[in-house]
């Protein structure tokens, strides 16, 4: 697997250069007129990406998520999920860098070993950042109105986070 | 519901800020004035009338820290450069200090003894803060001079309050490096898949992956590019491809924003795809994961893998449940004729998606 890993991407890079000079494509040409639009669609995810980052900087900044931990705890520990992991529920969904930091903070206060660091991996590697994703993606193209792909996204980071609770008990416990 | 998202968001944030500030202020967290006793060491026959550096210990205690002796016009500050040996809530004060200066506390001496015991040079004993007529002179010691003082850390105040404006300004900046983070790998993506899809390349991973998001993304017309970056990206996503999967994606957006009759609505089609990659479909762990669990990350990979499994699965079947719900009115195919979806949307043809037969030759 780590093989393929490290030979993916050069393999998918020589490959399509090496097919298109097979196919007589004006190869550099090409690649110049494609890449011309990197900078245009960088540019125009600004506006979306400055929208979703402050606002879940301020939430962050606010404290608010302590207060949410507090609020939910004990509901959810009626259900038997697990507060310790938590943070990790909620905040994966807001931030990369931020869910980096839990995880790198539940590694020091719990251990490797533990089943809340587990719980926590596998919601981190099962889930992506959905209001990044959504930002980026709807940006480029400029799409304001996003529909349901908010509640479509949400739906499958709480099913993560619950699947990642049970899928660890039921594995490592 | 982004709307709502967004502005509970914002709204919160001041909310919870008062609330967090208010309680600080009610439970004294930052013991704002106390008074703190120092033992300062001063050098040999130092003139305590000048700045200079010194070193100073907190009353009862024997760690040695160094600071500055600052005289301003009739007052003294001791300023204190953070070390990891100050005491926690010292710490704590200089990063939430008003001044940008983050790294050094600079404390107000209000008051001065001689220290007890000692028959000081010159006589006096502490009375008016905040001036030097509080301070007495050091007692000579074989070393040096020691004397002690009474010292107010700067105010802490509305740390939350401030927090949220910083933040605020700090991640709309973090937002444009991130972007512009971005041109790079994008261009090349973007040339790449420029390749693939003249020569062909493209059409043929489309013919590929057909039946399977046919079931997907049956608003989209048959052999179109779209089909094919969206497969390549989740492809990426799969392998953990991190910055191969966004660029493609972006790719995807744009040719599902040519078939979108309303280009400030998103169709059913791209709320499918990005429920698939807000689920992200995994096989490999992501390059993050790795990088802070290490190989410990191997023995998740069967969790993260079932987990997934469930999450993309509800996001395809609340994708699909509201899709049913917003039937699209009509569709632009990419050689620019609108077409309406029925049933037979399978049948449309297109001469316009493989720009290659007019210009790639």
């Amino acid at each position: 697997m780590n093989l393929l890993v490290i030979f993916i991407l050069p393999v998918i890079i020589v490959g399509i250069t090496a097919y298109g000079l097979v196919k007589r494509v004006k190869i550099y040409e090409e690649f110049v007129v494609g890449a011309k639009d990197g900078f245009e669609i960088a540019v125009r995810i600004i506006p979306y990406l400055v929208a979703i980052l402050f606002a879940i900087g301020m939430f962050r900044a606010s404290g608010a998520m302590d207060w949410m931990i507090l609020g939910l705890k004990p509901v959810l520990g009626f259900f038997g999920f697990p507060a310790e992991v938590l943070p990790m529920a909620i905040i994966r969904p807001l931030t990369g860098s931020g869910s980096v930091g839990v995880m790198a903070d539940m590694i020091a206060t719990y251990g490797e070993d533990s089943i809340f660091v587990k719980m926590a991996g596998t919601m981190f590697g099962s889930t992506e950042t959905t209001f990044y994703v959504i930002a980026v993606y709807f940006g480029a193209v400029g799409v304001r109105k996003t529909k349901y792909a908010v509640q479509a996204g949400i739906a499958a980071d709480i099913t993560g986070a619950i699947m990642a609770v049970v899928v660890c008990y039921w594995l490592f416990s | 519901m982004l709307n709502y998202i967004w502005g509970g968001l914002i709204i919160f944030s001041l909310l919870f800020a008062v609330v967090n500030d208010a309680n600080d202020i009610y439970s004294e967290t930052w013991k704002n004035g106390e008074q703190i006793e120092l033992i300062i060491d001063f050098p040999a026959n130092a003139d305590i009338l000048k700045s200079q550096p010194i070193r100073f210990m907190l009353a009862g205690d024997s760690i040695s820290h160094e600071a500055r002796w600052r005289v301003v016009d009739d007052e003294v500050e001791l300023v204190i450069p953070v070390t990891p040996t100050l005491p926690t809530h010292w710490k704590n004060v200089a990063e939430n200090q008003e001044s940008t200066r983050k790294q050094e506390l600079r404390t107000t001496v209000i008051s001065s003894n001689s220290l007890p015991g000692i028959t000081p040079n010159i006589d006096g004993s502490a009375t008016q803060p905040d001036s030097l007529s509080a301070l007495t002179s050091p007692v000579e010691t074989a070393s040096g001079s020691k004397l002690t003082a009474q010292v107010v850390l700067p105010e802490v105040n509305f740390v939350k309050i401030r927090g949220i404006t910083a933040a605020a300004f700090a991640m709309a900046e973090v937002a444009v490096t991130l972007a512009l983070g971005l041109i790079g790998i994008m261009a090349l993506w973007l040339g790449l898949m420029k390749i693939a899809e003249v020569s062909g390349l493209i059409n043929i991973v489309v013919r590929g992956v057909r039946p399977f998001m046919k079931w997907l993304f049956p608003e989209l017309p048959k052999d179109h590019p779209a089909i094919g970056m969206i497969s390549l990206n989740l492809a990426a996503n799969v392998l953990g491809l991190g910055n191969a999967a966004t660029p493609l994606g972006i790719k995807a957006m744009e040719e599902l924003q040519k078939l979108n009759p309303d280009k400030d609505s998103a169709t059913n089609s791209m709320c499918m795809f990005l429920a698939l990659n807000t689920s992200s479909v995994q096989l490999l762990p992501p390059v993050t994961l790795v990088a802070i669990m290490g190989l410990a990350v191997n023995e998740l990979m069967v969790a993260i893998t079932i987990t997934t499994f469930f999450s993309t699965a509800v996001a395809i079947i609340v994708a699909k449940w509201y899709a049913r719900r917003n039937p699209p009115l009509q569709i632009v195919t990419s050689d620019g004729s609108i077409v309406n979806i029925d049933a037979s949307s399978d049948g449309i043809t297109h001469s316009g998606n493989n720009p290659s037969k007019s210009e790639g030759k």
